[in-house]
């Protein structure tokens, strides 16, 4: 402390009695005098442990502190304020469809009210504490009792000071002397540390508070002016990674490309296609007529079909594959330009080849994508399955029911 | 049990604090009370033998509603004994000594697992039977058959279930009576051998405890819905069990003290503590319980939410409310203030309550699996409840004649008695 002195205003002998400082050895000891000066009556006294003591609030005669309620209030305001603050962003504010809930959904919100509540709760409880019990308190006169410095290690300290009502020099001392203390000393006025606050500590607060201002202005300016510059990257390496992504400029190679193309004259595992009529539906540039060898015509394979043509092809094709899926309702009535799908009943489609048809899906045509990348080649197949057994269902001859079959339809 | 006690009679002229054959302690303070808690035995053991053998009867009539309400009361009942046991090593885990005037208590009631092995005899048995109507997946072919569940049929089968049971039951006991006889042996002894030998325990006994408690949640409780999986259900239970014993062991110090036990022994300050660890864990229960929630209804997947749909739709949807409030609200807000956790009536009521709250938990586990429209009270639910409380209650107090009924050999027995919270 003797650092921060400032002047030194008066010399510290003949300074007035500031209280009566009495040392004990054990809580117990302390407990047994707290109460000899509690019912004599005195108000302005205090008590120093290493630790905290148990029962000496009622040996002091202290009163329930007011604290609980005061964190009851804190909690409470923290509890409204995430309920608020949830409800005006996600309902108010810019609301946004989340997962499919309400905009204000409740059990989403719970542990933000809970944080909420326990973090106002906690800061009213420490700060409470601090300022209620006077602290911080940055200089006091038993700094200057050398003895008072066990009273962080293993010693226990009970102090009258002299501004008490009831405080006589010569009864108070017989009072602590009756409880047997192992020292009693006087304490006297600090006229050595100056009450002034040092100036460097006042700068100091100020330029921290000008500081701690500046991100909050920089917040402020962006939400209100418009700029061409990149907006400030707060976590840099997040926002651009170092790492290449698809069909992106990577200057490392020659060709600048970020991706690669396989070591010429190499095959990755699984991926040698030497199979044509298989994964491209031609043999020799002519269009399969049958299904690939590999893919063996089934019940299942027609379940499979059905199931991925009802993923993949009804947004566009329909159900039954009239070309009036949902997509092209909608994109019709937008009217913004569309080349409707084909409907897949039509003569020239039911003629083409399988290959074909493995071909369509696999590329795409016209404004219909390339499902190649999406589905596997075996569902390709089995897709195609089922679109022949739609054709079908719409153009079958009598000559290729069975005999059985011609009597149902009568 | 009559070894330890001739053995405090022999150690009574040495060791001052042993108290005298009246079971006077040397603080002046009695601490056996034989002719009370036999009475208590007697009533409780009566009501609760016949109410038994009146679920008995009604049970024949109908096996399943039986089941379910058994099951209802057995796991109650168990959360107590669990928790009497969760609670005993923790106390030794963390050398706790503000409990040791409470702790016999808690060791007593701990010691009723025994029981509790004999009591679950009417779930188990019935399912190594072959019975499904209250575990589904005792039938093995619709497991087998189930695309869903026939991967799980590996730790869902009967034999494997038996086994588990017996592990559970035979380390719960082992260890209640472990934690029971030692203590009942250092009443004759003034060393703290048995104070350092069961802290050691207490570690790795906490693990196994943590451990049996939620694989026996999840196949007591979680597999009646096989389906259904929450990885926090053993928490959940746990919660459960914290609760309850912290009710019991407020609600049985309170009577004791009616009865002129423990009085001198057992201050504010202990029981300022028990409604301390109430209310706690009445937060710590809605905790897990929204956590469990929470995620289920954010991730929102089929297998996951149909446990919860169920009981957010037609009868029980009033049950769901009831839990958040009845379980958490309420005794959050009565439990708040230290007045009330000080105060010997509004603890008791609290108690009451919690362990009100608890039974209408285990209810809300378990009904809806089998009835889905929403609660349907039955008798059985009131007889099975009355017959189960009833012999636990008897168990204990027939535990509790003629032995101290406190741990007067327990060298931080002092510290425990001038325990202050402030």
């Amino acid at each position: 402390m003797s650092e921060m002195h400032h002047k030194k205003p008066e010399s510290q002998e003949d300074a007035p009695l500031f209280g009566l400082l009495a040392e004990y050895s054990t809580p117990g000891e302390l407990i047994l005098a707290s109460r000899k000066v509690r019912d004599a009556g005195y108000t302005r006294w205090d008590t120093f442990t290493p630790f905290p003591v148990h029962g000496i609030d009622n040996a002091m005669g202290i009163k329930m502190t007011r604290l609980p309620w005061l964190v009851l209030g804190a909690a409470l305001t923290g509890l409204s304020l995430a309920v608020w603050l949830q409800w005006w962003t996600n309902a108010v504010d810019y609301p946004w469809i989340i997962s499919g809930k309400p905009f204000w959904s409740v059990p989403a919100n719970v542990p933000i009210m809970f944080e909420l509540t326990v973090l106002f709760a906690g800061i009213t409880a420490m700060v409470g504490m601090l300022v209620m019990n006077g602290l911080p308190q940055p200089a006091h006169p038993l700094d200057l009792s050398r003895r008072f410095a066990r009273a962080t290690d293993d010693k226990f300290f009970l102090l009258v000071e002299a501004r008490d009502p009831r405080f006589d020099e010569q009864s108070t001392r017989s009072l602590l002397e009756k409880s047997h203390p192992a020292a009693l000393e006087d304490v006297p006025e600090d006229r050595t540390t100056s009450a002034q606050i040092p100036t460097g500590l006042i700068y100091g607060l100020i330029v921290l508070t000008a500081v701690a201002v500046v991100p909050f202005a920089l917040f402020a300016k962006a939400r209100v002016t418009k700029s061409r510059n990149t907006r400030i990257h707060a976590i840099a390496d997040m926002d651009s990674q170092p790492k290449f992504k698809a069909q992106r400029e990577n200057l490392v190679f020659a060709d600048g490309r970020s991706m690669r193309e396989p070591v010429a004259g190499t095959v990755a595992q699984g991926q040698l296609r030497d199979d044509d009529a298989l994964y491209l539906g031609k043999v020799n540039g002519a269009w399969v007529r049958t299904f690939p060898s590999q893919v063996t015509p089934s019940a299942e394979l027609m379940d499979r079909g059905e199931q991925r043509f009802g993923i993949y092809c009804t947004p566009c094709h329909g159900q039954s594959g009239e070309g009036n899926g949902m997509v092209h309702l909608r994109a019709s009535k937008l009217g913004q330009g569309w080349v409707p799908p084909s409907n897949i009943h039509q003569q020239y489609i039911r003629e083409q080849p399988v290959g074909q048809l493995f071909n369509t899906i696999t590329h795409g045509i016209r404004s219909m994508p390339a499902y190649g990348p999406q589905i596997p080649v075996e569902d390709r197949w089995a897709i195609i399955l089922y679109v022949r057994a739609l054709q079908k269902s719409r153009a079958a001859n009598l000559g290729e029911l069975t005999a059985e079959q011609r009597q149902n339809l009568k | 049990m009559a070894d330890s006690n001739s053995r405090n009679k022999k150690s009574k002229s040495q060791h001052p604090a042993k108290g005298s054959a009246h079971g006077t302690s040397a603080w002046g303070d009695v601490i056996r009370n034989s002719s009370d808690t036999h009475r208590l035995f007697v009533f409780a053991g009566g009501i609760g033998g016949v109410a038994l053998l009146l679920s008995v009867a009604l049970g024949m009539g109908d096996f399943k509603r039986f089941q379910y309400s058994y099951l209802v009361a057995f796991m109650w009942t168990l959360s107590i004994s669990l928790g009497g046991l969760w609670w005993v090593t923790l106390q030794h885990l963390v050398n706790a000594k503000w409990s040791i005037v409470v702790r016999r208590v808690g060791e007593l009631i701990a010691a009723n697992i025994g029981l509790m092995a004999i009591l679950s005899l009417p779930i188990v048995v019935p399912a190594i039977l072959g019975n499904s109507e209250l575990y589904l997946w005792v039938d093995s072919h619709r497991m087998l058959e189930d695309h869903a569940l026939h991967h799980k049929s590996a730790y869902l089968n009967v034999t494997f279930f038996a086994i588990r049971v017996v592990v559970y039951f035979g380390f719960w006991f082992l260890l209640s009576q472990h934690f029971l006889k030692s203590s009942l042996k250092q009443d004759g002894e003034s060393a703290d051998t048995q104070t350092v030998r069961l802290r050691r325990l207490a570690g790795p006994a906490m693990m196994g405890v943590a451990l049996t408690l939620t694989f026996a949640a999840v196949d007591f409780l979680m597999s009646l819905n096989p389906m259904w999986f929450s990885t926090i259900f053993g928490v959940y239970y746990l919660a459960g069990c914290v609760l309850a014993i912290h009710a019991s062991l407020a609600l049985t110090l309170l009577w004791l003290q009616k009865r002129g036990a423990l009085v001198k022994t057992v201050s504010q300050e202990h029981f300022h503590d028990i409604g301390k660890m109430m209310f706690a864990f009445t937060i710590f229960w809605a905790y897990i319980a929204f956590s469990q929630f929470m995620l289920i209804w954010y991730a929102n997947i089929p297998e996951e939410t149909h446990w919860y749909l169920v009981r957010a739709e037609n009868g029980w949807l009033k049950v769901t409310w009831f839990q958040l409030i009845g379980h958490f609200m309420l005794p959050f807000a009565f439990l708040l203030s230290r007045h009330m956790k000080r105060n010997r009536t509004a603890l008791a009521l609290a108690a009451l309550w919690v362990l009100f709250v608890h039974y209408v938990d285990m209810y809300w586990l378990v009904m809806p699996t089998a009835f889905v429209e929403g609660p349907e009270l039955h008798i059985l639910d009131l007889t099975c409840w009355v017959a189960l409380t009833g012999i636990f209650v008897a168990a204990v107090a027939y535990r509790a004649r003629g032995v101290n009924l406190v741990a007067v050999g327990d060298p931080r027995l002092e510290t425990s008695l001038a325990f202050e919270n402030v």
